[in-house]
């Protein structure tokens, strides 16, 4: 077989192949693009079907068939127009001319008797390139819009095109001037098989290749949603989802619909605004419900509110994908393009792997935000543990004195009936029945906190009378405390709760420098607020403590238990003090170097008539 | 054996002096201290019977007061009081002689005492 026939039967048989996968596609869904490309590539089919027949002999050569052949390969390059009509607009003009145009030359062809005059030629070869550079152009255009697999396949139709064209207007050129073996090789022939090659990559690629082309796409989409599991809130994820979704497939936008069980609903949201969507006679329903990828032309049915937004937006079709993990339904991820995608199967696959990626993504985040909460329930009851131990402990120390002293007291009344009692283990045993009340009211005072019902009447008060008090009290008691202080801090206080407060902070000071070290309590009047600061130089707070301090239970990272006994609620009534007192309690400290609490209390009398 | 007298270590005034007024009315010899440091020196003064150790003290604690008993060799029974839950263990951890939870009853304390230290050798008060 020579090289010409060799090139000529290749050709052929990718036009026959193309056709033939064309043809299944229309079949299979009878859209307007599926049905325009079988057109497309059943002119050349039938125009070499004839080519057959005459070689074979069942047709006579001569001018009938010769003038079907022109006429299919200029029909070929009208529904080449026909079919960028589907993906992008053609003005009407164009499409009107095109009809007419071609109408005409096949006419011509088959009224004007071969040889054709030069002037027929001429028009039909500029008609024929013509379309095809048209159509180059626009399949050009189209695929920097495009992503993924369809990118890939409109680069290659553009290809295809503009080969063909090249290669026809090669041929007319040979046809007219006659330039020999290698013209008719080099740019008819080859840029023939060429463009074959080509429009069979870009109609009907193999699996394979549709999948190596889809893979970058993939794997950009992968490194975009990886870290989304962590954020924080559902709606960030989805908002990132979506977003990413939009860029893989270069369409307008894409949405996320998550099934509520209960209400049996998707749900989405836009702009913030959710809204849902039935399964029955919706895109995404129906998708859903048959958990496969779904595809409609025309705007999205269902929603009013959204058939709007769509409208306005020049919406043309919708793509959805199920969201499931294993046998988990999450819910339906859908896209909206502007035009009626002519590769939609294409499409669809890739929306499919992105709707599998998601539902990873989703299914992760859930099952982190789970163990969260989880934690965080542990946290709050091994708080809760640490608390009741704590105040056990408490509770446990006086109690221990009350049951000694007092089963010492019924002792020594039951050996020595006639001896006076020793007022001294009687007044202990008063005193440390006291302390347990104390203990006791501190526990209940974190629930008075709770209710806002710690502080009580108030009157004029006198911090700084107040500061000498409990310093006095504290340096007779414990040996230390000094106070810093000027005249009078006047203001409408609980004096018990006040008290109370200054009791706490000092207290806390000192048992909280165990090694002594000064505590200094200093008080002033500022900018109308009466100032309190309590300085020790103990063991401090660390840094990642310092939110907590005024918590409920909550006691330093750096307190060693075995050294502290404490229930951890003295510094979470304090703030419930000053805090009903309308004022502010803060904290400023040094690990290792001591601490000082800043208290903040509204001075001066707010007594009518004052 | 040391001269007889009990030590008894706590930081809380009132259990002390309620523990030892409990002991003295047996017919005990009692010294007290309040902290571990105390303890020490009070050791070092005398080597005590017994000391009957409060684990939860400032300064120095219980634990850290045993760990310098033992490497000063000093051998002296050891009678563990603390309030907290796990009182048992706390005195299996530092292998004391015997352990007290607080609250306890006069009649646990003197047992534990009679039992480690053997029966006063003063007069009952």
């Amino acid at each position: 077989m020579s090289t010409d026939l060799l090139f000529q039967y290749l050709t052929w048989t990718l036009f026959l192949l193309v056709f033939a996968a064309a043809l299944v596609d229309a079949v299979r869904f009878p859209l307007g693009a599926n049905v325009d490309i079988a057109l497309l590539f059943g002119a050349p089919s039938l125009a070499i079907m004839i080519n057959l027949a005459v070689a074979g002999g069942l047709v006579a050569p001569g001018p009938l068939p010769d003038a079907a052949n022109t006429s299919l390969m200029l029909a070929l390059s009208h529904f080449l127009l026909r079919l960028v009509n589907d993906f992008s607009s053609v003005p009407l003009v164009v499409m009107r001319l095109s009809e007419a145009g071609l109408l005409l030359l096949v006419a011509g062809s088959f009224w004007l008797p071969p040889p054709r005059p030069l002037w027929y030629t001429l028009l039909s070869v500029t008609y024929f390139v013509g379309h095809q550079l048209y159509a180059t152009a626009a399949f050009a255009r189209e695929s920097r819009r495009s992503a993924g697999v369809t990118r890939r396949r409109m680069e290659a139709a553009a290809g295809g095109s503009v080969l063909l064209g090249l290669a026809f207007l090669a041929a007319a050129i040979d046809g007219c001037m006659g330039l020999g073996k290698w013209w008719t090789m080099g740019f008819f022939e080859v840029p023939y098989l060429a463009s074959a090659v080509f429009y069979l990559l870009g109609f009907a690629p193999p699996a394979w290749l549709r999948h190596s082309w889809q893979a970058p796409e993939l794997r950009r989409f992968l490194g975009r949603v990886a870290v989304l599991p962590r954020l924080p809130s559902l709606d960030a994820v989805l908002r990132e989802l979506e977003s990413g979704v939009a860029a893989s497939l270069g369409v307008a936008d894409a949405g996320i619909g998550l099934w509520d069980e209960g209400d049996r609903r998707l749900r989405f949201t836009d702009a913030g605004k959710p809204y849902e969507v039935p399964l029955e006679g919706t895109t995404a329903g129906q998708s859903f419900l048959a958990q496969k990828p779904a595809f409609s032309p025309g705007p999205p049915r269902g929603d009013s509110a959204q058939f709007e937004w769509c409208g306005a937006g020049g919406v043309e079709a919708v793509l959805a994908a199920p969201i499931t993990i294993g046998e988990k339904r999450l819910g339906v991820l859908t896209a909206y393009v502007r035009r009626a995608p002519i590769f939609a199967r294409d499409d669809m696959s890739l929306l499919q792997l992105l709707a599998d990626q998601a539902a990873v993504v989703l299914e992760s985040h859930t099952l982190i935000a789970e163990s969260a909460r989880l934690r965080a329930r542990e946290q709050a009851t091994q708080m809760k543990e640490d608390f009741l131990s704590a105040a056990a402990h408490e509770l446990k120390t006086p109690l221990t004195a009350i049951l000694a002293q007092s089963q010492l007291l019924e002792r020594r009344a039951r050996h020595n009936p006639g001896e006076p009692v020793d007022l001294e283990w009687v007044e202990r045993l008063v005193n440390e029945a006291r302390r347990m009340a104390g203990v006791v009211d501190e526990l209940l005072d974190v629930s008075r906190a709770e209710r806002g019902e710690l502080v009580g009447a108030r009157e004029r008060v006198d911090l700084v009378e107040v500061a000498r008090e409990v310093c006095g009290r504290e340096r007779q008691e414990r040996g230390r405390c000094r106070l810093e202080a000027n005249g009078e801090v006047v203001g409408d206080f609980d004096r018990i709760r006040i008290t109370q407060l200054l009791e706490e902070l000092i207290d806390n000071a000192i048992k909280y420098s165990p090694g002594g070290g000064e505590v200094v309590v200093k008080v002033w009047q500022q900018d109308g607020e009466a100032r309190l600061d309590v300085v020790d130089h103990g063991i401090g707070i660390p840094r990642e403590d310092l939110p907590h301090v005024f918590g409920r239970f909550y006691r330093g990272t750096n307190v060693d238990d075995r050294r502290f006994a404490g229930m951890g609620l003295g510094l979470h009534v304090s703030r419930g003090i000053v805090e009903e007192h309308h004022g502010r309690i803060w904290v400023s400290s040094t690990p290792g170097q001591g601490s000082v609490f800043h208290v903040a209390l509204p001075a001066g009398i707010q007594l009518m008539g004052d | 054996m040391g001269d007889g007298r009990i030590l008894v270590v706590d930081d809380n005034p009132s259990i002390l002096s309620v523990v030892s007024d409990a002991l003295v009315l047996e017919g005990y010899g009692v010294e007290t201290a309040a902290n571990g440091a105390e303890a020490l020196c009070a050791v070092e003064r005398a080597l005590p019977s017994l000391v009957v150790l409060d684990m939860r003290m400032p300064i120095l604690n219980g634990w850290q007061f045993l760990a310098e008993l033992r490497a000063r060799h000093l051998d002296v029974p050891v009678l563990v009081m603390t309030a907290a839950c796990d009182a048992r263990c706390w005195a299996e951890e530092v292998e004391a002689d015997g352990f007290l939870s607080k609250p306890f009853e006069l009649d646990e304390l003197l047992s534990a005492v009679g039992r480690l230290r053997g029966a006063p050798t003063g007069q009952r008060a």
